[in-house]
């Protein structure tokens, strides 16, 4: 490498040490201005939770045959034209009665709890199989044998006019439900009130039922 | 030292030259029969367009009727007598929708199954093509597939007694070689058709003769068939399975939806 | 003077490179690192550089578009020519650059280089090999089918397992609330820019390290590492006893990444392309997902972890892991290179690798995972239906209509979930098989809800009819107490 010679006395180099030093300064404050919008940008899809969930129709509460559990598919109501078949969403429908209120109906997320394969209804012995890691679940979407540590995951569930509607769009993981009601991002997020939050919690767990069949460690 | 290093580049350099001549010589190859070049169509195809009869087969039917069509727990349909007795548009409506009150269950989409139409097609296609010997039954005078009227159940136990005892049983708790039928659990899994269809078709693979070697010297009648059927059937106890019949007055009693089982 | 050496002059006059390149090339490594045991790091890079040349290739015509990837995948492989060639050169480079790089890192790491001075080196290596495996990652992602499918559901379900920010962080890796367009897109910039873009940057410190702090010498034992005064030691050895390092050492370099890349484009040509497995349709659920070779025991270890486990094992364990590694270099930096010295460290390496090599294995063939049409289409061994009563037959199609097949083998065909039931009546009286199929346990369902009574009965006057007849039935011990006492 080559010796530069240094042109100018000390002075001179302090003055341009000190502007060199406001051209750092210029630089990190124009980085910080392009770096925020970055930013949001990059968090995008977690701030934009709000338009996500929406009541999707399933079609008409008579579709469904008292006792059974009927794969749906619906489209993601947040979807592009690019998604191509990734826009559907597939879903089991369970009709426990022949009533027609929204209690007759659970919708079942098709993801395990365990790491969100999807499961397989089979009628014959009214399980649901999961084919990633043998998560298995009952009709009624509790969790009978298997790595998950949860019943299936379930939409909310209301019926308009004789339609089933489900609050759906996203996909389900033990952070984020079916039908989110999980934390959400200040007062963006409507608030629910704190009682029914609470009922919620209380539903999805699972009262432990000892069975008294099985040795303490099955 | 010196000596030694050149020899070494020179030797990699001739290695090196040999094995990009070994590549560039693969190459022109690959465009043909390289075995890793793909088949055609792609590697996966969707489920639904799947139509190949030993695919569909292999993974819908030879857990029950065997392998081959024979040799299975369920019915045996490399029975030409079968093949013969039942036509498409039964065979369609069994697979695609099950045959009630039996273990048959439904595999066409509209019943909650994997099997759509054409596949169904295919797979009856695919069956006559493998099994079917053309018109065995041809002016044998052979009973049709379903019983034309309601079998007489009080003429039934004569007819079972010629042609089904020797070989099943006499009496009850008296069962022969080839296991008991007057069981309350198996008339409970299957029908009226099964036992027809048995009757009939025989069990070739299993050595029970169809219904011209039932009874020696003759075949059975069409009124004997059915009425050993409308027989069979009734034997059916309210209760079956159960190990204390008069527990359950109200129909077969079910053990409640189980507790989810917690480890 | 010839036409070429004019040019070449021409250029040096302008670029000065030959200077500085001769300088580092012709620098003198310890005779004894010019061995067979230190050509993995220069394979690895050359591994990169295939990757990158046929990933650059495949880019030209590959769809980053969730509707429109897979189908342009099917084009690579059927209709332009020798497009699946490609296609297997990039998926079996990545399988070779993963594996080399682990011995690489093994290598290294026995040989005690990781060491003082060279704790940056292996640092460095460390964040190396994660943006390896996440290139890994991301290209089977990129392959858009439905094992890149359900892996991203995965990768959102372990996400979804952080405490308070797991909902956001599944977002902001979908790129949205579901698997689709936008995930494609981002793991496209991933595969594509981010990841390699810093694989490189990382590579060229690497080497540049390497060139500066010189090869590793041979680990002899009692040759300990001193910070004061294993620089001296080191220049002295190589100048001593060295090599320059062009051609003394690199013509092995060059011999084995020949050879690599020659494996690499064999096995491409005889094995193929990876996949694509069937278009991803999440409505397609007949659908067996399985990651790639190398996640092949993550796969197994999340199927072997209890529940309650499971969470902190995911969130714990990786981070934990990195950090030994990370920290590896700072807490044993100094003293024994040689594996005849460092006894925990080859047990270490043993250790990982054995546990490795049997999760992959276990992998391969899944026995926790139930198997979707065995209850359809595995037939039952026809000696295990010789000789069977009517009810003991309709017994046998109760098993395979309740899908018992799915979990439990009969003559080796069938899922591997539950025990094999071939001869399950020496271990199960007519008592325990009643009730193990009514309450279930042992981690099995509790089919009480979906068995009639009559099923029940046939089902079990089958199973009761398993085992071998050289073998006496189990029997209910209590009941011969029972007998006698009653005498």
């Amino acid at each position: 490498m080559d010796e530069h010679p240094v042109a100018g006395a000390a002075e001179d180099l302090s003055r341009r040490t000190f502007l060199m030093k406001v051209g750092i300064a210029l630089n990190a404050a124009v980085a910080l201005a392009i770096a925020t919008p970055v930013v949001a940008y990059l968090l995008g899809p977690v701030i934009k939770r709000k338009e996500y969930l929406q009541w999707i129709a399933l079609g008409s509460a008579d579709d469904f045959a008292a006792g059974e559990t009927k794969l749906v598919s619906f489209q993601n109501p947040f979807s592009n034209s690019w998604d191509g078949a990734t826009a559907q969403v597939p879903a089991y429908v369970r009709r426990t009665g022949t009533g027609s209120g929204a209690s007759d109906f659970t919708v079942f997320a098709i993801n395990c709890a365990h790491l969100g394969c999807p499961v397989r209804w089979f009628k014959e012995s009214q399980l649901f199989m999961c084919p990633c890691h043998g998560g298995v679940y009952y009709a009624d979407g509790n969790r009978a044998s298997g790595p998950p540590e949860r019943g299936l995951f379930t939409y909310e569930v209301k019926l308009d006019n004789g339609k089933l509607l489900i609050d759906a769009g996203q996909i389900p993981t033990l952070s984020n439900r079916a039908s989110a009601d999980g934390p959400c991002s200040g007062g963006e997020w409507p608030q629910e009130p704190a009682e029914k939050a609470l009922a919620n919690i209380v539903k999805t767990i699972e009262p432990y039922k000892p069975n008294p069949y099985e040795s303490p460690r099955g | 030292m010196k000596t030694r290093s050149m020899l070494s580049i020179m030797f990699s350099a001739r290695f090196a030259f040999c094995a990009v001549l070994l590549l560039t010589a693969t190459l022109p190859f690959a465009g043909c029969r390289l075995p890793g070049k793909p088949g055609e169509g792609p590697e996966v195809p969707r489920p639904e367009q799947v139509t190949n009869f030993d695919t569909l087969y292999g993974s819908n039917c030879a857990g029950c009727h065997g392998a081959n069509g024979q040799n299975g727990s369920a019915m045996n349909l490399a029975n030409p007598t079968y093949q013969s007795l039942v036509d498409d548009a039964t065979l369609r409506d069994v697979i695609a929708n099950g045959e009630p009150g039996t273990l048959m269950p439904a595999f066409g989409t509209k019943q909650g199954g994997m099997l759509t139409e054409q596949q169904i097609d295919a797979i009856v296609a695919g069956l006559r093509a493998r099994w079917n010997k053309g018109n065995v039954l041809a002016g044998q005078n052979a009973p049709a597939y379903k019983a034309a009227h309601a079998g007489d159940a009080a003429k039934g136990e004569q007819a079972y007694q010629t042609a089904c005892a020797q070989c099943h049983e006499a009496a009850p708790q008296k069962p022969a070689q080839g296991g008991s039928i007057r069981d309350g659990s198996f008339l409970a899994l299957v029908n009226e058709q099964t036992i027809r269809t048995t009757v009939i078709a025989g069990r070739p693979d299993l050595g029970m003769p169809d219904w011209r070697g039932l009874v020696k010297g003759r075949a059975l009648s069409e009124d004997e068939i059915t009425d050993v059927t409308a027989w069979l059937m009734a034997q059916k106890p309210a209760t079956p399975g159960q190990p204390y019949p008069g527990a359950g007055q109200q129909g077969p009693a079910r053990i409640p939806t189980p507790n989810p089982v917690k480890q | 003077m010839a036409w070429y050496k004019n040019i070449y002059d021409w250029l040096e006059h302008r670029l000065q490179l030959e200077g500085p390149i001769k300088h580092e090339i012709m620098h003198p490594v310890p005779r004894k690192t010019a061995s067979w045991w230190y050509v993995f790091g220069s394979a690895s890079f050359v591994l990169l550089m295939l990757q990158i040349v046929t990933g650059i290739l495949l880019g030209l015509v590959y769809a980053p578009s969730a509707a429109h990837a897979w189908d342009s995948l099917q084009v690579l492989n059927h209709d332009l020519p020798l497009g699946w060639f490609l296609r297997a050169m990039h998926g079996w480079g990545s399988n070779f650059m993963v594996a080399v790089v682990l011995i690489h890192m093994a290598q290294v790491f026995l040989f005690g280089a990781h060491k003082y001075p060279r704790e940056l080196t292996w640092v460095l290596g460390v964040f190396m090999l994660l943006m390896t495996l996440g290139m890994a990652f991301t290209g089977q992602v990129l392959r858009f089918d439905q094992d890149s499918y359900w892996g991203l559901g995965i990768g959102a379900s372990i996400m979804g397992r952080v405490p308070f920010i797991g909902g956001p962080l599944v977002h902001l890796m979908l790129g949205g609330p579901m698997i689709n367009g936008a995930t494609l897109t981002r793991f496209f910039a991933l595969h594509v820019f981010v990841i390699p873009g810093t694989l490189l940057a990382f590579t060229a410190m690497h080497v540049w390290m390497v060139l500066k702090l010189g090869i590793n010498e041979w680990p002899t034992p009692g040759r300990i590492v001193r910070r004061e005064t294993y620089i001296a030691e080191y220049t002295e050895l190589a100048h001593k006893d060295g090599l320059p390092f062009v051609p003394g050492a690199v013509w092995k370099d060059l011999v084995f990444s020949a050879a690599i890349l020659f494996a690499v484009a064999v096995c491409a040509a005889v094995f193929g392309p990876y996949g694509p497995t069937g278009t991803p349709d999440p409505t397609i659920i007949a659908t067996v997902p399985k990651p790639d070779f190398f996640f092949l025991w993550l796969y197994t270890v999340l199927s072997f972890l209890p529940p309650e486990l499971e969470t902190p094992f995911l969130l714990i364990v990786p981070p934990i892991a990195v950090a030994i590694l990370v920290a590896l270099p700072f807490v044993a930096g100094v003293g024994e290179k040689s594996w005849w010295r460092r006894p925990v460290a080859v047990f270490s390496v043993m250790f990982i690798a054995i546990c490795f090599g049997v999760f992959t294995h276990l992998g391969t063939y899944t026995p926790w995972s139930p198997i979707m049409n065995a209850w359809s289409g595995a037939p039952i061994p026809v000696e295990l239906l010789h000789n069977r009563t009517p009810l003991e037959r309709q017994g046998a199609n109760v098993l395979q209509q309740k899908q018992c097949r799915n979990c439990h083998q009969l003559g080796g065909l069938g899922g591997q979930r539950g025990p094999a039931l071939d001869t399950v009546a020496t271990r199960l009286t007519e008592d325990q098989l009643i009730r193990q199929v009514l309450q279930g346990g042992g981690n099995m369902p509790a089919y009480g809800a979906a068995l009639s009574p009559a099923e029940t009965t046939a089902l079990v006057a089958y199973l009761k009819t398993l085992r071998p007849h050289y073998q006496p039935p189990a029997v209910d011990a209590s009941r011969g107490v029972v007998a006698m006492n009653t005498k």
